[in-house]
């Protein structure tokens, strides 16, 4: 009995407890605001909604976790975006599987440079990532000077597969309750679920939290440092794929807000800014809660530019408040001052 | 254990050097360690024991030198080459990752697989077994920022042994330990020895040298100047300890003890925090050397940090010299002359990138009334002096703190409080990790300070010899109370042990 109580403290005084009490209060305001918030067609539409910024904020928690952090991961959503629509031919069905092979391909080179300028080559990854950013949106507005492009037919299964033809009307009833952008998100989690049972799950975390002390451990950290921003990238992929499903045209400037959404996001979920610490499926409800608040703000009624400016500052009241309440129940449990050098 | 028969080299290190940044770490060194066998490495900080070390263990690459493991020469490039062959290594400042648990971090580099994931039930139970030997009743769940520092000290000693070596280096492994725990170390590295293994066993405390090794080699200044065999040369305290200073060995500077009787000069009353500190009251008087013991993490760190103002949610009356103050910043604590020297000095107390200049500058330019230029020249002469007094050895005033030595570091910390106008100098551990000599140097230092009625001290120490030798008045911390006061002759250290496990409960009277 007394071992039940303790762990219930143990589970309060997690900063993930504070973070599902926030997004059950976000979900009860946004459900009094909307009347039919937890109507499917509502429920649907908010998950196409939410679904890059969780896909992004997803990815961008596993870099923080390693002690990085990825400043590029907007523009590189909208090289993807561009890399897709141009290799894809409309006309030609099969152009679509090389537009995801080509994709993939070069989402993983991203990963791989900031990966090395990170891991191998010790620049800062602020710095490394703000600089790459430049080079994605370059090449980004090379292949696409314009938001356009084109994309074939099949690619819809990424956002709506009501409009697709030649599908069961099974099908179609089916992801009218299940849109694909769950699946993305399923298949973001998967992932995750797989790698954080192997070693490299495990060494994101070690590097993160100190990595001279993984490296003492024998681990190579410059890889996993590297083997990180890949994880990130499949993330961004994801994403993508899902613009590219929803609007059928690639945009240069498409992922420029998400960087700083999905990082603030991050951080709400838990995942702490100097590395180690956090889980990549809470960030996820981080993502949620500040989807529901931007929704919260909008249905408050004010004009654009005081969602903007509010946006703001809510981000930077929810950091501090999960910061507060994590440093608050450390000290409890550790004593405060037990540091590792 | 001496038989000295088929003995099998498991490690010769010859000639090896290495520089930082044209500091010399090691001008010359020797090691060698045979199977079965716990070979101490001796020497004062910054004499090249942990230099050596680090290189055997693939972190450093030696300047110039040979290692040669079972015969074989070897470059080690990283750590994971050197695990490969069989060589584990306790580091001085922990291995340990902060946020993972106590069986992850134990299993860290060397995880199992089964298939493409981590078996983490076998790694678990082997943990487990480990842990049970080293400390019983160790959850192996616990994440490392929980636990104490002691905790933490015996999980890396769990992480090497984990890694099944050949060739073991602790390095100080000892030093955040109590006794009892000293003690199951003790058995588990004989435990080893009998199973084959090469122990390479680095400490500052004679008296477990003595206990638990079959050899010593002793370093001073970058290279090893005497080996000594117990088993063939006697154990013989007083030759090792001249090797280790290079001088003969003085007597134990043994404090005269004094009553004092001087008027208080602080005077704490119900001084609370969290769970750690509650409600503590007690007086300090003029020219009093103040200890506060117990068992290692009862407090007694926080105790100092409350009094230095670092946390501002502490609660209580304090008065200094007759004014009441209240300690929710270290600014308005050292406007009141309540200098701390903090145990974990890299992260507490110093600049390690910046020069030693800085460093002892630097509190004088943030809390007392400076000239718009600041007078360079006058600084660096007083600067000069506090590098002699304490016999800090640098090679210049412009040198990195981070290049100088643990102990020639702990003195900085201690010299940057110096040209202050002390009332109470708060040490907390000032001594853990600092040899011989250096220890000497530091506690004879505030010795006089305190004979010349400049300052009073709160010391808090974790080895108990310290505090016999230096406190007029000791108090005894239990879960973040004072459970007992010793004065005067009471102080030794069976009474200190006894307090400090609550033998005689009837000790209760003592606080106030």
């Amino acid at each position: 009995m007394s071992r039940r109580a303790s762990s219930l403290r143990r589970a309060i005084s997690k900063p993930e407890f504070s973070i599902f009490l926030i997004f059950v209060a976000m979900l009860i305001v946004t459900a009094l605001l909307q009347k039919n918030f937890f109507e499917t067609k509502s429920v649907v539409r908010n998950i196409n909604a939410f679904a890059p910024i969780i896909l992004v904020t997803m990815g961008q928690a596993v870099v923080i976790i390693s002690g990085g952090i990825d400043l590029s991961a907007g523009t590189a959503v909208s090289l993807i975006t561009c890399v897709l629509t141009t290799v894809m031919k409309k006309a030609d069905p099969v152009s679509g599987v090389w537009a995801l092979l080509a994709a993939l391909a070069v989402a993983l080179m991203m990963g791989v440079i900031n990966g090395i300028g990170i891991g191998y080559l010790r620049i800062p990854p602020v710095i490394v990532t703000f600089a790459t950013s430049f080079m994605w949106l370059g090449s980004a507005l090379f292949l696409r000077p314009t938001p356009g492009g084109e994309a074939v037919d099949w690619f819809y299964v990424f956002y709506n597969v009501g409009s697709m033809q030649g599908v069961s009307e099974g099908l179609k009833a089916f992801t009218a309750i299940f849109p694909p952008a769950l699946f993305l998100i399923l298949i973001g989690c998967a992932l995750w679920y797989l790698l954080s049972r192997m070693r490299i799950g495990r060494y994101i975390y070690a590097v993160g939290s100190n990595s001279d002390s993984a490296y003492e451990s024998g681990i190579d950290t410059a890889r996993v440092q590297t083997a990180a921003c890949m994880i990130n990238s499949v993330f961004l992929f994801l994403a993508a794929l899902f613009f590219v499903g929803q609007s059928q045209s690639g945009d240069a400037r498409l992922g420029d807000p998400l960087t700083l959404r999905a990082i603030a996001a991050a951080v709400v979920g838990g995942i702490a800014l100097t590395g180690g610490r956090g889980s990549v499926y809470f960030a996820l409800v981080g993502a949620l809660i500040l989807s529901l608040v931007n929704k919260i703000i909008f249905f408050a009624n004010i004009s654009y530019a005081y969602q903007t400016l509010v946006g703001g500052v809510i981000v930077i009241v929810a950091i501090a408040a999960s910061q507060a309440y994590t440093l608050y129940n450390r000290r409890i449990i550790a004593g405060d001052g037990v540091t590792l050098s | 254990m001496s038989e000295r028969t088929n003995t099998v080299k498991v490690l010769e290190a010859r000639g090896v050097k290495k520089n930082f940044g044209g500091v010399v770490a090691l001008s010359n060194g020797n090691l060698e360690c045979e199977q079965g066998r716990i070979t101490g490495l001796l020497g004062a900080n910054g004499s090249g024991k942990s230099t050596i070390s680090k290189i055997i263990a693939g972190v450093y690459r030696p300047d110039a030198g040979e290692i040669r493991l079972h015969g074989k020469p070897v470059h080690y490039r990283n750590p994971n080459e050197a695990r490969q062959d069989g060589i584990a290594m306790v580091y001085q400042n922990l291995s340990l990752v902060a946020d993972l648990t106590v069986w992850q971090n134990i299993v860290l580099g060397g995880e199992d697989s089964r298939g493409p994931f981590l078996d983490n039930r076998s790694a678990k139970e082997r943990a487990r077994q480990i842990v049970d030997q080293l400390l019983p009743g160790l959850d192996i769940r616990k994440t490392i920022y929980e636990l104490a520092p002691g905790q933490m000290q015996i999980v890396e000693i769990a992480k090497a042994i984990f890694a099944q070596p050949k060739l073991l280096i602790l390095d100080e492994p000892t030093a955040a330990l109590e006794k009892a725990q000293v003690k199951s170390l003790f058995d588990t590295m004989r435990k080893l020895v009998a199973g084959g293994v090469a122990i390479v066993f680095t400490s500052h405390r004679l008296w477990e040298v003595l206990e638990i090794c079959d050899d010593v080699t002793i370093f001073r200044n970058g290279e090893n100047v005497g080996n000594i065999d117990f088993a063939r040369d006697g154990k013989d305290a007083a030759k090792i300890v001249s090797h280790i200073t290079g001088e003969e060995m003085k007597a134990r500077a043994r404090k005269r003890r004094q009553i004092a009787q001087g008027e208080p000069i602080m005077r704490i009353r119900n001084l609370r925090y969290g769970e750690l500190l509650k409600d503590v009251s007690f007086e300090l008087r003029k020219g009093e050397i103040l200890g506060v013991g117990g068992l290692a993490g009862q407090g007694q760190r926080e105790l100092l940090l409350a009094l230095a103002g670092s946390y501002p949610g502490s609660t209580g009356d304090v008065e200094v010299a007759g004014r009441a103050v209240r300690l929710t910043r270290p600014s308005t604590a050292i406007r009141n002359s309540l200098l701390l020297v903090p145990g974990n000095r890299e992260q507490e107390g110093l600049f390690l990138k910046h020069s030693l200049f800085t460093n002892i500058v630097f509190p004088k330019l943030g809390l007392s009334r400076q000239p718009l230029f600041t007078p360079r020249n006058r600084y660096a002469e007083e600067c000069r002096t506090i590098v002699s007094t304490l016999s800090i050895r640098t090679s210049g005033l412009d040198a990195p703190v981070r290049t100088l030595s643990g102990g020639n570091q702990q003195k900085v910390v201690v010299g940057k409080w110096l040209t202050f106008e002390t009332n109470v100098l708060l040490l907390a551990d000032p001594a853990k990790g600092v040899d011989v000599g250096a220890k000497r140097d530091l506690y004879d230092y505030i010795l006089r300070q305190v004979h010349e009625g400049r300052m009073s001290v709160i010391l808090y120490a974790s080895d108990n010899e310290e505090l016999v030798d230096y406190c007029d008045r000791l108090l005894i911390m239990y879960e973040g109370e004072i459970v007992a006061t010793l004065e005067g002759s009471e102080i030794n250290e069976d009474a200190i042990v006894a307090a400090s496990m609550r033998v005689s409960r009837s000790a209760h009277e003592a606080s106030s």
